[in-house]
């Protein structure tokens, strides 16, 4: 080895500095600020390059520095700006311009145990800087992630603070498409975004191919987000940060439904046409009714508060943080009081360098999550309820003696409800406590070897109470537990449960980085670690009847009254249950440059997990990539090109997504299937407790799914960096995907195991440009454009390869499957009978093939297969979720002291099935009901079948009909901002601008739903059930800095 | 420095030692959940788990509500044409592949018979390999045959050819190895199942609900009746007669009472139940204790200033038609057990200040006596107390016996008419509460076969026989003509999900 002979030479080199402190030393000052802007930098660092010696820039920027000698080099230097070098030959004033560090060249990134210099990556990273973050003043963190990093789509949710569908390159997976989220070093998972504050985040780089995911084996499958947090810098002096916002948010769109005289006209023609009588003999005096969207949506406001404190003396920086987010849900979140999410942010980040060589990093953040939710995506919903709730009926309760607020309908008596008493009646509350963060140590043994031991955690406990209290809906609701004279339907109870759920994980990992060069020009970079794991979780519940006064205020275990008897064992009842899993893991890398031009990066990981039998307890993942600058060779002289790199990589990440341990079946008595029936019998009228097999072994033991990885790409900048250009072409194919297949009936109600059935592959293409150039001295232009595309196909599919996994629910008032994973097709494609216009005359239904129940004016249905017969074999693809692609567009001007961005998001080719309506025949109806066929010739589109209370030929059964196009074009941000000019801020501000914002300012689409970003799992993507769609949100912002 | 080093050092050892053998391991116990490798270990475990193949009887209770719906003798009801949609298609002939109500019915039979399987696979030895014997072991596996033939019988009335397997409890990997199996090899084994139970069940049980060696026989000469085997039928339902073991209870309509539940008539009832735990609470009505048809053919918002009414507000689903109702002659007591006719009942209670809604969808003015919902019966624990009565289903009566014999008797290659019209008339002279001839059958041959098929109409119907009668008789075409389809309706449609993913064939038609 020549380790001794390197440590002879650091020796060495260290006395060199120490002698060289003996040569004649000049003085230096001078100002750094921010080009363009000439904004002065406070906590700039100010180094002379070769030796410890630095200083930082005071609150007006200014430094002052000795050096040892003539001849040295200042580096200057400032988070996210790249640094400038100047050699200095005098003393005097010496003052520094830094730019934003864009995609610059120097750049280092976060990448698994270690970071790397952006230009000597050859695996594929997206990235997105805080200052991205800012300008979107996003609730969580995601919403920062649209359309600005490349390979990654996200799909957002209205609903304030729920979690919206995320996943990076593809939807490869089953069971999970969520990526590993590592939030400085520690491991945590997408669920935790709800409380990160985006304003603490400094970067987010997200790492999309195995050569950058290999190293975190089983969790690299999807992907994986590392955030940095911001930190303090040595010597900086303190500086604050504030920064609020306040909006207002209100409904974008309603759906168009009938009014009270288009209802009753409807419901008269749909009774009649049936045979049954008219319903509302004189239309006249029907009028409009109610609208019950307008009743159910308010506007309601937002408001976000972040105050942060940074710096750091010689021996430790720190970085503290305190935000207050609240976002009302437009649904019933003012009026009501029923939608909200709040959430407090408090975070130390703390460095302290102990010795010369040892230093220790702490990072610790609580949060305080609070929010309420109202039920949403059904058709029994509010939302759902709104819409297909009865028009004719008035908004405030007019019939004599009886109680009860709101009006009700004499017509739907049962599962549809005044949407105003059912959101009345809803009462919860969610409080959830999350501690994370992270104690490290870090050791430089001798120079260029580092060996760090962290210790990750999250602990979040979520306390959840709910009531559910008595109701009167209205005379007649079968659904009542009130009577219309107050009193309480015999044998109902009103009921109060409270819920503690809590995890924690941990994650120990200790690991080694030597950074070496050998001979001329090869340098390498190494990590070599390992890594315990474990997360565990239990649940505690419990639930009383009786709630005095029937009040929420009442509403705990505490004063709910309720005893279990004989005849009432569920008066009072509870439960507990617990897991864990463990993990432990080996990984090591090594990245390799020879001067900067050739680049290797080769990894390894091996995983255990507690969840898979010995036989296949453990994974092996490898990775490896290189990459070629090609304008860094000597034969390379281009004006127009500055940087060209192309880089590829292969690679095996795996996957155990959420894996449970089932090496054995599970007796089951009490309770079956835990859906709270029986599993015993009466004999004699006495209860008998039973037993039975309540889950399954998995036929072929569980092991891990392994995704092999493709990715070639390039990187280049032109025009003197100003345009820039990424590209990244990718295939991946996941074998043994772990999912719960479907099994056949005759299986019995046991539930399906997990196991390692299907496979699927996907490819794809990322695409980044950026733009920015200075017009002129006072304009300067940002814009970047993403660009991604995933195409999935699932190769196999179940044991056999032949099954449909279906997935389904209670869709347009039948029980549906709507989405199928099956060999051969897109992952949850939909699947359905495709339409053929509608029959005009019974000629033509004599003419067709044979469909059962077909009178003129239904819909004709495609004879796929040809047999003559319309039966289920015809079903086949009608549409698929997932877009071809999605865009995101980012536009930045900056004049004078005014910038101006807006952020354009589009997603092409995915299909939406409508499936929110109740379908009933006094359920309200939808606007094109209107254009329904009403006689031969009057229309022939499939989607407007004639309207009759029986529906013999099922129109409303799974087809084309309620597919619709959801390819949209979203402004989903415009921002514009004033920073006050110095000469107004003097000195006591260092920073201070105003803005003015409008999310969702509009949406292009032809979806005739509420908003066409429907959130969703795999099987469940791009089902319309009532989505709570997403607000138009105006804000007005204050930044300072000081 | 270095101490740090070792330190770290150490810690890492520390964590490479622990975590190598130990750390990984993971057992069900450390879940706190009892596996199927140590169960079955005494005659508790075996008993315990016995119980539990009955559980699915309970919920297979919108068979009996489809047995006469499909049939002449009921209206689907509801609140329109949107609600009870699987049993409106039902009504209305037009069942598709995707009926959430049949599906559940094929998906409950059957893990009635995996249930089944499992004890039998483990009957020899348990899973651990040991044999465990206890008294009683042998008749306990009588009732546990005599629910695998019920659970077949179900599965074949229903939908014709379906997979057959009997040596153990099915899991996933069998999701595609299974194909149909001939409808005769099916009743095969439903037949070897009840000769089986026949064998070794005791006459009586202690415990009112268990499978008695009687209800072996009857189901087996039900089974029988299903096949045409009418020589084989009138010996095994003569056997059930010449034990004496029932007689015919003298008020009809006492029998649908709760006092009258496991009564002196009862051969095999479906026990349910509204009291204890575990009741029904919100996720499957149909997989409850408690009996979910009962509020069903309930009167919708039946009220009443008077307690003296009894019965309990329902959904009016299930409604006799008044075809049904004007099959009875004048002075038969059935009519009136069988079909409460709200407007007289009203009518002749005028103090009592009955309301009610007219059935919206499909009314007839009738509602189901026999199962009809009274105040205080629903469930009083647990789950929600209109989902759960507990009315039992009184799945094979003594008068069912003894009409069986009779067509058997009719049928038999040497047709007894004498002992047909015997049997006949006991069931006749109990409906008009005489002990004389007045209102005896005294035809032969086809027209006594005619009036023993009539009778069974008129004694069970609202018991679920109706439809599945009508089939095996070769009646269903011209009694249910014009929706009656023949080659299809004869049977259900295979559920959707079956074709697709176990890749079944479907039934003609479907």
């Amino acid at each position: 080895m020549k380790f001794k002979n390197r440590i002879w030479l650091i020796v060495t080199f260290l006395f060199g500095i120490i002698l060289s402190l003996n040569a004649q030393s000049i003085n230096v000052e001078g100002k750094v600020t921010k080009k363009p802007g000439g904004e002065p930098l406070v906590g700039a660092s100010i180094m002379i390059k070769g030796t410890k010696i630095a200083t930082s820039t005071d609150p007006l920027g200014n430094y002052k520095i000795t050096l040892p000698k003539k001849g040295q080099t200042l580096i200057a230097s400032y988070i996210g700006m790249s640094a400038v070098e100047k050699q200095i030959k005098a003393g005097g004033t010496e003052n520094f311009q830094l730019e934003d560090a864009g995609a610059s060249l120097t750049d280092v990134i976060v990448i698994g145990y270690g970071t790397q210099k952006v230009t000597n990556v050859s695996g594929a990273i997206s990235t997105v800087k805080s200052s991205d973050i800012e300008k979107s003043s996003p609730v969580r963190v995601e919403e920062a992630i649209q359309g600005k990093a490349s390979g990654v789509t996200v799909i957002q949710s209205g609903s304030p603070g729920v979690k919206p569908t995320l996943f990076v390159r593809g939807i490869p997976s089953f069971s999970g498409s969520d990526p590993l989220v590592v939030v400085d070093g520690s491991v945590q998972t997408l669920d935790d975004f709800n409380s990160i504050n985006p304003a603490d985040v400094e970067s987010i780089n997200i790492l999309k191919d195995a050569a950058t995911t290999a190293i975190y084996g089983i969790s690299g499958g999807n992907g994986v987000i590392v955030i940095t947090t911001k930190s303090g810098r040595k010597n900086q002096k303190t500086q604050f940060s504030l920064s609020s916002s306040y909006g207002t948010q209100s409904i974008a769109k309603e759906i168009g439904v009938l009014n009270a005289t288009e209802y009753a006209a409807i419901l008269n023609e749909g009774s009649t046409t049936a045979g049954g009588s008219v319903i509302f003999p004189n239309l006249s005096t029907v009028g409009v009714g109610t609208n019950w969207q307008d009743q159910i949506f308010q506007q309601a406001p937002i408001q976000t508060h972040s105050l942060s404190a940074s710096g750091g003396t010689d021996k430790m920086t720190y970085f503290l943080s305190g935000g207050y987010t609240d976002q009302k849900g437009i649904l019933g979140g003012t009026k009501f009081n029923k939608s909200d999410y709040s959430r407090g942010n408090f975070t130390a980040n703390l460095s302290f360098q102990l010795t010369n060589k040892l230093k220790f990093i702490v990072n610790a953040t609580e949060v305080l999550l609070n929010s309420k939710g109202v039920q949403e995506g059904n058709w029994n919903g509010i939302i759902g309820e709104a819409l297909n709730f009865d028009p004719t009926v008035s908004v405030n309760n007019t019939v004599p003696n009886t109680i009860g607020t709101y009006g009700f309908s004499n017509l739907i008596l049962q599962e549809v409800h005044n949407p105003l008493t059912e959101m009345q009646n809803t009462y919860n509350s969610n409080l959830g406590n999350k501690q994370y963060g992270k104690f490290e140590l870090q050791y430089d043994v001798v120079k260029n070897v580092k060996v760090t031991t962290r210790f990750g955690y999250t602990n979040f406990i979520d306390n959840v109470r709910s009531f559910s209290p008595l109701i009167f809906y209205g005379l007649n609701n079968i659904d009542n537990s009130l009577n219309a004279d107050g009193s309480t339907v015999t044998g109902k109870h009103n009921s109060v449960s409270s819920t503690r759920d809590n995890y924690f994980n941990y994650n120990w990992e200790s690991f080694a980085n030597y950074d070496f060069k050998l001979k001329k020009g090869h340098h390498f970079e190494t990590v070599l670690g390992m890594g315990l794991g474990k997360s565990s979780q239990n649940h505690l519940g419990a639930s009383k009847q009786d709630v005095p006064f029937n009040s929420w205020t009442f509403a705990s275990l505490q004063s709910a009254t309720g005893s279990n008897t004989s005849a009432n064992t569920q008066a009072n009842s509870g439960y507990y249950w617990e897991s864990f899993t463990k993990s432990l893991s080996y990984f090591a890398r090594a990245n390799y440059d020879y001067e900067n031009r050739y680049l290797a990066s080769f990894s390894v990981r091996r995983d255990g997990s507690s969840e898979f039998s010995d036989a296949k307890k453990y994974g092996d993942f490898y990775a490896g990539s290189i990459g070629w600058i090609i304008s860094k060779e000597k034969f390379f002289d281009s004006k127009f090109i500055d940087f060209l790199k192309i880089r590829a990589s292969y690679g095996s990440v795996g996957s155990s997504n959420g894996a449970s341990l089932q090496t054995s079946s599970i007796i089951t008595g009490g309770t079956y299937n835990n859906i709270g029936n029986s599993n015993g019998y009466y004999f004699n009228g006495v209860f008998y407790p039973g037993s039975s097999i309540g889950s399954q072994i998995n036929p072929n033991q569980l092991g891990w799914e392994t995704d092999a990885q493709i990715n070639a790409g390039f990187d280049i900048s032109i025009l003197k960096s100003k345009v820039s250009l990424s590209a990244d072409y990718y295939q991946k194919n996941v074998n043994n995907l772990l999912f719960t297949g479907t099994q056949a009936l005759f299986i019995g109600t046991v539930p399906p195991p997990l196991a390692n059935i299907g496979s699927t592959k996907t490819t794809g293409l990322d695409l980044m440009i950026t733009y920015k150039d200075k017009i002129t001295k006072n304009f300067n232009i940002n814009t970047a454009v993403t660009f991604t595309t995933s195409n999935s196909l699932v190769t196999a599919t179940n044991f056999d390869n032949s099954a449909k996994i279906t997935g389904g629910g209670y869709y347009n008032g039948q029980s549906q499957t709507i989405t199928v994973f099956q060999k051969g097709q897109s992952p949850g494609y939909f699947y359905g009978y495709k339409t053929d216009g509608l029959f005009q005359n019974a000629t033509q239904i004599a003419a067709a093939a044979i469909q059962t129940g077909a009178q003129p004016g239904d819909i004709k249905y495609k004879d796929v297969n040809g047999d003559g017969v319309i039966d289920s074999k015809d079903e086949t693809k009608i549409g698929n979720p997932f877009p071809k692609f999605v865009l995101g567009w980012n536009l930045g001007f900056e004049y004078k002291n005014i910038d101006f961005t807006a952020f354009i998001y589009a997603s092409y080719g995915n299909d939406i099935y409508r499936a929110y309506e109740r379908n009933s025949n006094y359920s309200n109806k939808f606007r094109n009901i209107l254009a329904r066929w009403t006689g031969a010739g009057s229309t022939n589109n499939a989607n407007d079948p004639r309207y009759s209370f029986t529906d013999p030929n099922d129109n409303a059964r799974v087809s084309d009909r309620y597919v619709e196009d959801g390819s949209f074009i979203k402004i989903k941000n415009l921002q514009l901002g004033y920073t006050l000019p110095k000469s107004v801020t003097k000195n006591a501000f260092t920073k201070v601008r105003f803005y003015l914002a409008v999310k969702n300012a509009l949406t292009l689409t032809k979806y005739s739903g509420f908003d066409p970003e429907i959130s969703g799992g795999i099987m469940n993507s791009g089902v319309d059930l009532g989505t709570y769609p997403q607000a138009r949100v105006y804000t007005f912002g204050l930044d300072l800095k000081f | 420095m270095k101490r740090y080093f070792k330190i770290l050092g150490l810690l890492s050892l520390i964590g490479v030692t622990v975590s190598c053998n130990k750390y990984l391991q993971k057992t069900p116990q450390d879940a706190y959940l009892i596996s199927s490798s140590s169960y079955l270990n005494n005659a508790s475990d075996y008993q315990t788990m016995e119980v539990s193949v009955y559980t699915p009887l309970q919920w297979l209770n919108q068979l009996v509500p489809i047995g006469d719906i499909a049939s002449d003798n009921a209206a689907s009801g509801g609140e329109s044409a949107s609600d009870v949609l699987d049993l409106q298609q039902i009504d209305d002939y037009t069942t598709t592949p995707v009926n959430g109500t049949l599906s559940n019915l094929w998906q409950y039979a059957y893990e009635g018979v995996n249930r089944a399987n499992y004890l039998t696979q483990y009957k020899a030895s348990n899973p651990a390999g040991q044999t465990v014997s206890f008294a009683g072991k042998e008749a306990m596996y009588g009732e546990v045959y005599f629910l695998r033939a019920y659970y077949y019988f179900t599965l074949v009335k229903m939908f014709g050819d379906v997979p057959l397997f009997t040596d153990k409890r099915l899991d996933i990997s069998a999701t595609n190895s299974l194909k149909r199996t001939a409808k005769s090899s099916v009743y095969l084994s439903i037949e070897n199942d009840l000769n089986a139970a026949i064998n070794v069940l005791p006459n009586t049980q202690s415990q009112a609900g268990r499978a008695t060696k009687y209800a072996a026989q009857s189901l087996l000469g039900k089974v029988y009746l299903y096949q045409q085997k009418y020589d084989s039928a009138a010996i095994v339902l003569q056997s059930v007669i010449n034990a004496n073991a029932f007689s015919l209870v003298n008020n009809f309509a006492s029998i649908f009472l709760l006092a009258g539940q496991n009564g002196p008539e009862s051969v095999f009832e479906i026990q349910y139940s509204s009291n204890g735990a575990n009741s029904y609470d919100g996720a499957d009505p149909s997989q409850g204790p408690g009996n979910y048809q009962v509020q069903q053919c309930g009167i919708r918002n039946l009220s009443s200033s008077s307690s003296l009414m009894p019965y309990a507000p329902g959904w009016s689903t299930n409604l006799p038609t008044q075809n049904l109702a004007s099959a009875y002659s004048a002075g038969d007591q059935r009519k009136a057990a069988t079909c409460l006719d709200i407007a007289a009942y009203v009518a002749a209670n005028p103090a009592w200040n009955i309301t009610y809604e007219v059935a919206p969808y499909k009314n007839t003015g009738l509602y189901n006596q026999k199962y009809l919902p009274y105040i205080g019966q629903g469930a009083t624990s647990g789950g929600d107390p209109k989902l759960n009565y507990p009315n039992n289903y009184r799945t094979i009566r003594y008068a069912d016996v003894l009409l069986m014999a009779a067509e058997a008797y009719n049928k038999s290659a040497t047709p007894n008419d004498t002992k047909a019209q015997l049997y006949l008339n006991q069931v006749r002279r109990r409906a008009f509460q005489v002990n004389d001839a007045s209102h005896d059958i005294t035809s032969t041959g086809a027209s006594l076969y005619t009036a023993i098929l009539n009778e069974r109409r008129l004694e069970l119907a609202m018991e679920g026989e109706r439809f599945f009668d009508l089939v095996r008789t070769g009646q269903a075409a011209t009694v249910l003509a014009p929706l009656f389809k023949v080659g299809k309706n004869e049977v259900f449609p295979i559920p959707q999900q079956e074709i697709l993913v176990s890749g079944l064939t479907q039934n003609p038609g479907y």
